[in-house]
């Protein structure tokens, strides 16, 4: 178990690190992405396999509004990576039961719910510009363990944020 | 702080030190000290028995409810 624990740390830690790096790749490709089209919309229209007569500008737009969603999840995603990285750096020093980590935590949940938003709207762009000729399958939408998952974050701070006062109290107590 | 903890008091009328305290009820000095400044937030009953016992004194002899 001690060497589980010892091996998962610096695991998490790098995952995390990585993580972070891959997220603003993923943000600056979006948006070099999204710049492209405005130089270059017919290219883009045939690599996404759009059908010839099909109106584009309905598509055009909805895919850059998809776009800009997918901009404003990077700094999210930024926020929640950081967090946990703190977070995960506070477990290595042996002192994870803090009150800061319970406004992370709580932080983290309000994240993912704001996360959950952006993929229903995501989800919903995807459906009005679906179409019979060009049928679109996004990974968006309403996802029940992505909301199970901003309830239990949620619960998580509230149970660590009563864990640390209570661990407070017992170091206050002689 | 409502509550007042007596425990130099009861140590000056014992002709005791905080140290000889500490050594006889296996508490840390630093811990004694916290209690005897009114820094501590609670106090277990097993080191208010320790302390009673060793000093010969109640619990009342120790704290004191003094209102703000």
């Amino acid at each position: 178990m001690a060497g589980s624990k010892s091996t998962a740390l610096p695991i998490a830690y790098v995952s995390l690190r990585i993580l972070i790096v891959l997220n603003w790749i993923y943000g600056a490709a979006i948006l070099g992405l999204v710049t492209f089209t405005f130089f270059n919309e017919a290219w883009f229209m045939r690599a996404i396999d759009v059908p010839a007569g099909t109106d584009a500008a309905p598509i055009m737009i909805g895919l850059r509004a998809i776009a800009f969603l997918g901009l404003l999840a990077v700094p999210i995603n930024h926020a929640i990576l950081t967090r946990l990285l703190r977070m995960v750096e506070t477990v290595g020093r042996g002192d994870p039961f803090v009150a800061a980590n319970a406004y992370r935590v709580n932080a983290i949940a309000w994240a993912l719910l704001a996360l959950q938003l952006l993929s229903l709207a995501i989800g919903g762009i995807g459906k009005a510009i679906a179409s019979k000729q060009f049928p679109m399958h996004l990974d968006a939408g309403f996802s029940t363990s992505g909301w199970l998952a901003v309830i239990l974050t949620f619960v998580l701070a509230r149970v660590f944020a009563e864990g640390t006062l209570m661990r407070e109290d017992l170091e206050g107590t002689i | 702080m409502a509550i007042v903890v007596k425990l130099d008091e009861v140590l000056h009328d014992r002709r005791m030190s905080l140290t000889e305290l500490a050594e006889k009820v296996d508490i840390t000095l630093a811990n004694l000290s916290i209690l005897k400044t009114g820094k501590a937030r609670a106090i277990r009953f097993s080191t208010l028995e320790a302390i009673c016992a060793t000093l010969g004194c109640q619990p009342g002899d120790l704290l004191a409810f003094e209102p703000d």
